[in-house]
């Protein structure tokens, strides 16, 4: 009934083709990030001057729990756009809560929100989110301030990413091209940043920025690791997307893995 | 205080046009603000006056210092001037009116005072885009910009045909979770930040924050970005907001196609609608049928009307909410008066002349539930549908009936040498809850009796 204008799958190998020779991610003329690509020689210096000298030898060995019954998961409707339909041979569920039989709860971020004594080595190392199957891939990542940021598109068709930081400056770009990317960075720590493409509603994905490289995100068993930590007391916090946040403070010692667990109750 | 900033102002030298900005002066900006600006923005500019549920698009929070129409870098405020042109100009398409009723004074008073209501404007400094050279409308490759349509995606929004008709637009939702719609390329009086090319590219590059609208400004080549704005630009179909309708008189048979060439020469008359407001607002259903094109051509004895609009879903026979359209005639001997089918049909009120025609072919009982009460309406005997057709957004529909109705009794008859009201209301299907209705204009038939103007 709706009708949808696609185009052909030929046609798109020749956009793409046409796409990447005219667009310039790098070129953010026009944007406050752009910087991210002419700072990056500073950042490359200063990472090969040698090992971090704020990071240590602990380790926090944890597991995020949800107590109760996740909400359901729903089918997501994807047929307005065939392009990102095609690309998933079994139906796609959202992921607002993920938890496993045994209450594993993933997606949570877990990061150091105070107690680490810096300053910390930027990496050049870009952490990637990625679009395919017209959904983000990881829903959940750590980035730290300054870090390079790249988003890219790995589908044929358009994503929009609509940045809605509270701290760092917003931003909303197209990406029409298979192959695109955008390079961005976060200038201040920030933790729930949220991306949404407008093209696509059902698309989210969240980013905790922050200083320093002690963060790590639970998986399919709501484990996650927080490695190289110097010995010391901090207090950490879990995020998650829908269950807010819990802190609990921690003291680790040389060497050590300490062990720690959060629980978020279903609502 | 007047005084003061005219001395401040003199004092300038007022040789440069920055200086004919008057020094701040937060108590008149504020007053100002009160006066003019706080019954749709709220009293604390937070989007909330007592007028904003019933508009879309919902005036703005302006607490947020997010705003759609900017010359400057997504996600970056916009500059002082981008303010002042957004006051001095309005916004077409929405409610937001200009306000060069105001003295050049208190419209940079407001610049200031609705800078004061975000803190965005302090820690972020807007960053103004660089504009690549206008190549000018000869220069410009419009087919170039329609290779660029398809390879940007505009049309996933946008439709193939820029009828607000892509895959995503129904499920748009703004940064604060409201339903909201892509722009339709066809109705450029809709365009907010002008439709001019350079207002077009202007928002390729900067986006439209808080909208779904992203830049394009790093997808995107500076030359390209032109050719787009052009070719957008080259899709509006000027309005004729007639007041009075011209029908075109023929002999013999009327136009029974859509296509009839004839329908070539037939005026055309373009009627704007406004949604009948909901106890919701508009906020909860955008319009998505915004204007109807009627063309009328008649003979001795019937009239036939072709009528044009977009819809950016087609609701047929299998849904529960067909696509459909009442044609309304005034009855010359209509007792009161109907100034709008917004209210329309309400207690007491008048019987209409009407005439209903539905995607899904049903009669107009079915339909007759829409306008309560509107059973005793009295309804054409003889109206009949000669085609119809939807393509890509749009539809198009032939309607034909008699002059002069023998019934049923009170039935309006369309008389050469008066004027006769008519309207309309739209259903779209796919927007169950927004009626859109349109204002009364004037049918004019010309009376053979009478010797013609000499035009």
């Amino acid at each position: 009934m709706t009708r949808c204008s696609r185009i052909a799958p030929a046609l798109i190998a020749i956009l793409v083709a046409i796409g990447c020779g005219s667009s310039k991610p790098q070129d953010a003329s026009a944007t406050t990030e752009g910087q991210a690509a002419s700072s990056a020689p500073a950042q490359a210096a200063q990472a090969s001057a040698g090992q971090p000298a704020a990071t240590g030898s602990a380790s926090i060995q944890g597991t995020v729990r949800l107590n109760g019954t996740a909400p359901a998961a729903e089918k997501v409707k994807m047929d307005a756009d065939p392009v990102c339909q095609q690309q998933h041979a079994s139906p796609v569920y959202t992921e607002d809560v993920v938890a496993d039989a045994n209450g594993g709860l993933k997606h949570v971020f877990v990061y150091v929100k105070e107690g680490a004594k810096g300053p910390f080595p930027v990496p050049t190392q870009p952490v990637v989110l990625n679009q395919q199957g017209c959904w983000y891939t990881p829903r959940v990542l750590g980035i730290q301030v300054n870090q390079p940021f790249e988003i890219v598109n790995s589908d044929g068709t358009l994503h929009n990413i609509n940045a809605k930081p509270g701290v760092n400056p917003p931003f909303n770009i197209a990406q029409p091209v298979k192959g695109m990317k955008t390079t961005k960075k976060f200038t201040k720590p920030e933790i729930g940043v949220t991306f949404k493409c407008n093209v696509h509603p059902w698309m989210r994905a969240f980013a905790g920025v922050v200083e320093h490289p002690f963060f790590g995100v639970s998986g399919a068993d709501g484990a996650f690791t927080i490695a190289g930590l110097p010995a010391g007391t901090y207090v950490i916090e879990a995020w998650h997307e829908q269950y807010g946040t819990k802190t609990q403070t921690i003291s680790v010692g040389d060497g050590e893995t300490t062990s720690l667990e959060f629980t978020f109750t279903a609502q | 205080m007047w005084g003061l900033a005219a001395i401040l102002w003199l004092a300038g030298g007022g040789a440069l046009a920055a200086s004919e900005r008057p020094a701040p002066d937060p108590k008149a900006g504020q007053a100002a603000y009160g006066r003019s600006c706080a019954r749709c923005h709220g009293a604390a500019g937070k989007g909330d006056g007592v007028d904003a549920k019933r508009f879309y698009p919902r005036p703005r929070d302006l607490t947020l210092g997010v705003y759609k129409f900017r010359s400057t870098a997504s996600g970056t405020p916009p500059t002082d001037e981008d303010l002042f042109q957004t006051i001095h100009r309005g916004l077409p398409g929405t409610n937001m009116p200009d306000w060069q009723q105001l003295d050049e004074a208190t419209r940079w008073r407001l610049v200031d005072y609705l800078k004061s209501l975000s803190p965005v404007f302090e820690h972020t400094p807007p960053s103004p885009v660089t504009m690549p050279p206008d190549p000018g409308a000869k220069r410009a490759d419009l087919e170039k910009g329609q290779a660029v349509y398809q390879q940007l995606g505009c049309a996933a929004c946008h439709g193939a045909s820029g009828r607000a008709n892509g895959m995503s637009a129904a499920g748009l939702v703004d940064d604060w979770g409201m339903p909201i719609r892509p722009a339709d390329f066809t109705q450029g009086w809709t365009f907010r930040g002008g439709a001019a090319p350079r207002d077009i590219a202007l928002r390729l590059i900067t986006g439209i924050d808080g909208a779904g609208m992203p830049s394009y400004a790093e997808a995107v080549s500076g030359e390209d970005i032109w050719h787009l704005a052009y070719y957008v630009a080259s899709l509006q179909e000027p309005p004729a907001w007639h007041m009075i309708a011209h029908p075109l008189r023929v002999s013999g048979s009327l136009p029974a196609s859509l296509d009839d060439p004839r329908w070539g020469q037939a005026e055309r008359t373009d009627l704007r609608l406004r949604n009948v407001v909901q106890p919701a607002g508009e906020w909860a259903h955008p319009p998505t049928v915004r204007a109807i094109r009627m063309q009328a051509v008649y003979n001795e004895d019937t009239i036939a009307f072709r009528l044009t609009w977009d819809d950016p879903t087609q609701e047929a026979a299998e849904s529960p909410a067909p696509d459909a359209l009442a044609l309304v005639l005034k009855p010359a001997d209509t007792q009161g008066d109907v100034v709008t089918l917004q209210a329309w049909p309400y207690a007491g009120a008048p019987r209409l002349d009407l005439c209903y025609w539905s995607a899904a072919g049903v009669s107009g009982e079915t339909l007759a539930a829409e306008f309560d009460g509107v059973r005793s309406a009295p309804r054409w005997p003889a109206t009949r549908t000669a085609a119809s057709s939807y393509d890509d957004g749009r539809w198009q529909v032939l309607l034909q009936r008699p002059l002069q109705p023998q019934a049923p009794e009170g039935a309006a008859a369309i008389t050469a040498g008066a004027f006769t009201s008519i309207a309309f209301a739209v259903w779209d299907g796919g927007n169950a809850d927004a009626r859109a209705v349109s204002p009364w204009v004037e049918l004019s038939l010309r009376d053979p009796t009478r010797p013609s103007g000499g035009h």
